[in-house]
């Protein structure tokens, strides 16, 4: 068996991937909810703002990370003295890199769920005084729900993947932050790791595809509720 | 409780409406009924929106009692949730991730607490959704959702409740039955409504006060009675529909089935020099003819002053010579009860 243990390294990805989710999601809804408002100033700023880590190269995003997560970084170090938390070659750190790589893909996701609402909703939701507040809560988010769960969904099936940021900000440390690329990178340095990489692979492809199938089951579900 | 505006200016693109009216909302302890007609295209609804506050007022003062709800150069500008106005939009826009009651109880949840609680099952019931209530919404057929709106904005229990024209998908009777509803409920709650409608047999209905637009301004202001004869509100209409508001108890028939007022076409009373005999009519007003006007299509409208009001007959100009009608000679308006 090459020294793996696949469950663990299934596990560890499911982890990070969850946490990933969990981290990034309220952002997440926030920023796709703001970027949602047709009279959002400094909106464009926000919308490259969200779509950079598609844009960099991942070890580049997992570098930046750990300049200011890092131990020594600013807000790393904040937090390790006042809660003890540490974040670089963790699986929580892990999870961070995967949250802020996947970040832009729930963002989109999420924000065509708000756009499709009809706005005229909201109006009759404060005609009935419910603030800008309760009207988020009661109306735009209820009807963005399966939108928001479609968003979180093809995330999680992303964040399983993930790998440049992750190995650079969090390393490969087995049963804490070796997720399944990084198992079939490390198999396929290994000899005679082909079999092992090929487990692991067909592990990966499925999981992600079990992720697309249930992304899309809950996107139609999104376009019934918004139709009415 | 009066409704004022002062100067009041909002623009959306290019069309800009003006608005300086005042109308009582609650007189001697009756909740008014004041209608806002105009043709299309005049600002209705959108003098609807800006009294709810979902537009932005640019210049001028709107006030809902002593309670200012739009003066931008004190910078004030109450949100439409705290304003206290209800606002029933032409398209029903009910919640489509709730059932009926859903919708109802939304509205129910936050009605003011100072206020009498009002039963959302009986509303239902008056309103006749009962049976609808666990439905989802997008099944209901169009009036059954015009009925689930008015409900819902019913029970958030506001002190004024304004109403776009809810009844302008629904026909025939379904039409007259919403209005009826409509005007039993501005009764019996004590539920001050302003009513949008471009059908003038509506706005005699309804009407006790009347608020005419015509091309984003307010043109006129006031009770039914008085603007509805009005020169410059007679020319907001249709020539076919030319005629005069008649108090409802003048009108011979089932007072029950009509509002306030009725609207006498000019088009549906004959005009007769001698008291009419052996005649089905049930409606006979003796006067005198005021003014006689040639109208641009080759008719001729002649006014009857009569103890029900001024009326006008359309008639033509081989009977105008032939009945030798004048002004100051009496005449009779004979109108069918049915083409009311």
């Amino acid at each position: 068996m090459a020294g793996f243990d696949e469950w663990q390294i299934l596990a560890t990805s499911l982890t990070v991937a969850g946490r990933a989710i969990l981290f990034g999601m309220p952002l997440a809804i926030l920023a796709a909810w703001a970027l949602s408002r047709p009279s959002l100033p400094g909106k464009s700023v926000l919308d490259a703002a969200v779509h950079l880590p598609l844009v960099l190269p991942p070890v580049l995003v997992g570098f930046i990370l750990l300049v200011i997560f890092g131990r020594r970084g600013p807000i790393g170090h904040w937090l390790e003295q006042s809660f003890g938390i540490t974040l670089a070659f963790t699986t929580n750190g892990a999870a961070l890199a995967t949250a802020v790589m996947s970040f832009p893909l729930m963002v989109r996701a999420i924000r065509l769920s708000f756009e499709a609402t009809d706005a005229r909703l909201f109006e009759a939701a404060a005609m009935l005084r419910a603030g800008p507040w309760d009207r988020f809560w009661s109306v735009a988010l209820p009807l963005a729900g399966p939108g928001v769960l479609a968003g979180a969904v093809t995330a999680f099936a992303a964040g399983l993947g993930e790998f440049g940021a992750v190995i650079t900000f969090a390393s490969s440390v087995p049963g804490e932050t070796q997720t399944l690329p990084m198992a079939i990178y490390a198999a396929l340095q290994a000899p005679d790791g082909e079999a092992e990489a090929m487990r692991l692979a067909g592990w990966s492809f499925g999981a992600a595809v079990a992720g697309l199938g249930l992304a899309e089951l809950l996107q139609r579900w999104s376009r019934r509720r918004l139709a009415g | 409780m009066k409704l004022e505006a002062h100067g009041v200016t909002v623009r959306r693109g290019v069309f800009s409406l003006a608005a300086d009216f005042r109308t009582p909302l609650i007189e001697a302890g009756r909740a008014g009924m004041t209608v806002v007609f105009g043709p299309s295209g005049a600002g209705k609804s959108m003098l609807l929106a800006t009294l709810a506050g979902l537009n932005r007022v640019e210049a001028g003062r709107l006030a809902l009692g002593d309670k200012m709800l739009d003066d931008p150069a004190a910078k004030v500008r109450m949100p439409p949730h705290r304003r206290d106005i209800g606002l029933v939009f032409q398209e029903a826009r009910l919640f489509p991730h709730l059932t009926v009651r859903g919708n109802l109880g939304y509205a129910a949840k936050r009605a003011p607490p100072d206020r009498p609680v009002i039963n959302l099952d009986e509303t239902a019931r008056q309103l006749e959704i009962s049976d609808l209530l666990d439905r989802p919404v997008r099944n209901l057929s169009g009036g059954e959702k015009s009925r689930v709106a008015l409900a819902r904005a019913l029970l958030s229990s506001p002190a004024l409740l304004l109403l776009d024209e809810p009844f302008a998908a629904l026909d025939g009777r379904r039409r007259r039955a919403f209005l009826t509803m409509l005007a039993q409920i501005n009764a019996a709650r004590g539920l001050p409504m302003m009513v949008v409608t471009h059908q003038i047999e509506d706005a005699a209905e309804l009407a006790d006060h009347v608020l005419a637009l015509k091309d984003g301004r307010v043109i006129a202001c006031g009770p039914a009675v008085a603007i509805m004869r009005q020169p410059d509100f007679l020319a907001l209409l249709d020539p076919r529909d030319l005629g005069a508001r008649i108090d409802a108890g003048r009108v011979s028939g089932d007072v029950g089935a009509f509002g306030r007022g009725v609207w006498v076409r000019a088009d549906a009373v004959m005009v007769a020099i001698e008291p009419p005999r052996g005649l089905s009519a049930r409606n006979v007003w003796q006067g005198k003819v005021r003014e006689i006007a040639h109208e641009a299509d080759g008719s001729v409208v002649v006014w009857i002053d009569t103890k029900a009001g001024d009326v006008p007959a359309r008639i033509t100009l081989a009977a105008l010579s032939e009945l030798g009608l004048a002004v100051g000679k009496p005449a009779w308006a004979v109108v069918k009860t049915h083409a009311l």
